[in-house]
């Protein structure tokens, strides 16, 4: 029943490289300019909350193993609530900064996640590599929105949470389970 | 100009739908016997393939019969580590087998998994498998916490769409936003919960193992499984509807996600003891949902009027109460009603009320139930006649205790809901000896 994990994965790829480059053009050429057009403001949070829920189907097809099955719910929920307040920011609805903060602890958690349900160490294949990359891309970019709440308006910011998602698409679509990495290849991945 | 860019981004998005291969973690993708499958001959081999090379330990396949006597041989591996194979000995027509196997995969994980074939006979489901256990008391807390979120889903929209139609005041809008949306949320979170204790009751696992446990047979091949796969997207498309009524006000997307989750509430029905007994039929699977569905709106609508109406919107408490009372006299004519139909059903005999532990666990809900269902008469013959003259009577705390106590009405329903009914009486062993 389940689709080709590649598949997947490649698709997730395809959604946050949208969303990044989505939020890249906004962070180069300012709100204003990116807004002239009220449609767009909508584009991150409905990538972000669709996207949540298209996460779903895939928790659905993540029940090979609970691992898999309780990281996808975590990244689900996670892009669901993020979209979800940031359609309230875009509407007006909450005005304060420190609604980053809700998107800094699910990028956290989120890469928390990633880190958690891979649980061979960086070099045993390409796959627990881009893991561990994933996840500490996700949770250290959580600084991004942190830094957003404490100091609002900073372009870098809003230009470094653009790259996460660049970076972590570019990441996703390099995934390989038993690639080798940097020329490395585990002995027990080969047997 | 703008429709060839856009078909020039889909057809360069094209390529992504046929990925090179990535392959994830050594999952069981075939085998013979197959899972869950009817035999008409006796195997005498067992073939495992798995998505990646695997290596397989003694005894890290174990054909058992229903004495929990082994039927398999060494196991081997071959075709370059992709299939796990051991040879089969001893095994009967007329008998059910339990498969448990367990592999070390090239990425250093082991899963393992369970399931069963029978040899001329229908398997036994994956939660009934060889050396599962019967739920338990924690089985029981997920399905009750299920009930509770479904309730909290309900209610509210209920109230918030039949009663307190209109405008309402912002503090009450936002609260009635953040306890459905959190519901929904819960909805999911808690099904995952109940599913993985279900399966990890027949997995037998220690925790860090059962984190690698094949789910799929249970997934795929029980009505529970599927329910649940279904209700977890069908809840998270209500969580984003009512996500999208707050954040947009779009009030009116409340209504789909009410109509939603009606729906798919059926998905405990069609996957309990009403659908899944000898004797259920398509009356009793009704019953049994409209009996969930009227319990969830009575337990939710009463969490709405004690924590979201009357702390938060004064000037509606009236049209609340009033509004939930008439409601609730529905509601609990259909419980009762729907409610009566399932113990008949259910029950071969008036005796198994008190024979049976499933009976003496339905004699615990009804004291339960009747002692609530007293509660609210109370209320509506006491409470609502000075409400309806427009006084403002200090009727919240007992709100609150009715709410507490409806929750424990729903406890019992998932401790009954976990129980084994008594068998049909056609089924039953007569003093003459068994009927078949």
């Amino acid at each position: 029943m389940a689709p080709r994990p590649e598949i997947a994965h490649w698709l997730t790829g395809s959604v946050c490289l949208l969303l990044g480059l989505v939020l890249l053009s906004e962070a180069i050429v300012g709100t204003t300019v990116f807004r002239r057009r009220a449609w767009r403001a909508y584009l991150w949070p409905s990538i972000a909350l669709g996207g949540g829920v298209l996460l779903w189907v895939i928790v659905v097809f993540s029940t090979f193993s609970p691992m898999h099955l309780l990281a996808h719910a975590v990244w689900a929920q996670a892009a669901m609530i993020v979209g979800a307040l940031q359609f309230a920011v875009v509407r007006g609805k909450l005005t304060s900064p420190r609604w980053s903060l809700v998107t800094s602890g699910a990028l956290f958690l989120s890469g928390l996640a990633f880190i958690l349900h891979e649980q061979n160490p960086w070099l045993y294949s390409r796959s627990a590599f881009l893991h561990h990359a994933i996840g500490w891309v996700v949770a250290v970019a959580a600084l991004f929105p942190l830094a957003e709440a404490l100091r609002p308006r900073a372009a870098v910011w809003r230009a470094g949470f653009a790259l996460t998602f660049v970076v972590v698409a570019v990441l996703l679509y390099a995934d390989r389970d038993l690639a080798p990495i940097f020329g490395h290849l585990s002995d027990v991945a080969t047997r | 100009m703008r429709r060839t860019l856009a078909l020039a981004a889909l057809l360069a998005c094209a390529p992504l739908l046929l990925p090179a291969v990535a392959r994830a973690h050594a999952t069981l993708v075939e085998a013979e016997p197959g899972t869950q499958t009817r035999l008409r001959e006796a195997p005498s081999l067992i073939r495992l393939r798995f998505t990646e090379p695997v290596t397989v330990a003694q005894g890290g396949v174990q054909v058992l019969d229903r004495s929990g006597a082994q039927h398999a041989g060494a196991a081997s591996v071959s075709d370059a580590g992709l299939v796990v194979t051991a040879r089969l000995s001893g095994l009967e027509r007329g008998s059910s087998y339990t498969v448990r196997w367990r592999v070390t995969s090239t990425d250093g994980h082991s899963p393992s998994g369970v399931y069963n074939f029978g040899v001329g006979v229908a398997p036994p489901p994956p939660t009934e498998s060889v050396g599962a256990s019967a739920t338990t008391v924690k089985d029981d807390l997920a399905r009750w916490a299920l009930f509770a979120a479904l309730a909290l889903v309900l209610g509210p929209l209920v109230v918030r769409l039949g009663i307190l139609r209109g405008d309402a005041p912002p503090a009450l809008e936002r609260r009635f936003h953040l306890l459905t949306t959190i519901a929904a949320f819960a909805v999911i979170d808690v099904g995952i919960v109940a599913f993985l204790v279900r399966a990890s009751n027949a997995l037998q696992l220690p925790l860090g193992d059962l984190l690698y446990g094949d789910l799929q047979p249970f997934a795929e091949q029980t009505r529970f499984g599927i329910a649940f796969l279904v209700m977890t997207v069908g809840f998270a498309v209500v969580a984003a509807l009512l996500a999208l009524a707050w954040a947009l006000d779009r009030l009116d997307l409340r209504l789909p996600a009410l109509a939603l989750s009606l729906l798919l509430a059926s998905g405990l029905s069609l996957s309990g003891h009403q659908a899944t007994e000898p004797n259920a039929t398509w009356a009793s699977e009704l019953a049994d949902w409209l009996h969930l569905v009227a319990a969830c709106i009575w337990v939710g609508g009463l969490v709405t009027l004690a924590f979201v109406v009357w702390p938060v919107a004064p000037a509606l408490r009236r049209q609340a109460f009033l509004g939930f009372s008439r409601l609730a006299v529905g509601l609990v004519a259909v419980l009762v009603l729907a409610g009566g139909y399932l113990a008949v059903v259910r029950l071969p005999e008036i005796s198994a009320l008190w024979e049976t532990g499933y009976g003496r666990l339905l004699l615990v809900k009804l004291g339960i139930v009747a002692f609530a269902l007293a509660w609210g008469g109370m209320h509506h013959l006491f409470v609502r006649p000075r409400i309806a003259a427009g006084r403002d009577p200090r009727v919240r705390p007992s709100l609150v205790g009715e709410t507490a106590l409806a929750l424990v009405v729903l406890l019992a329903a998932a401790a009954l809901t976990n129980a084994s009914p008594p068998p049909p009486a056609a089924d039953r062993p007569s003093a003459a000896g068994p009927s078949r």
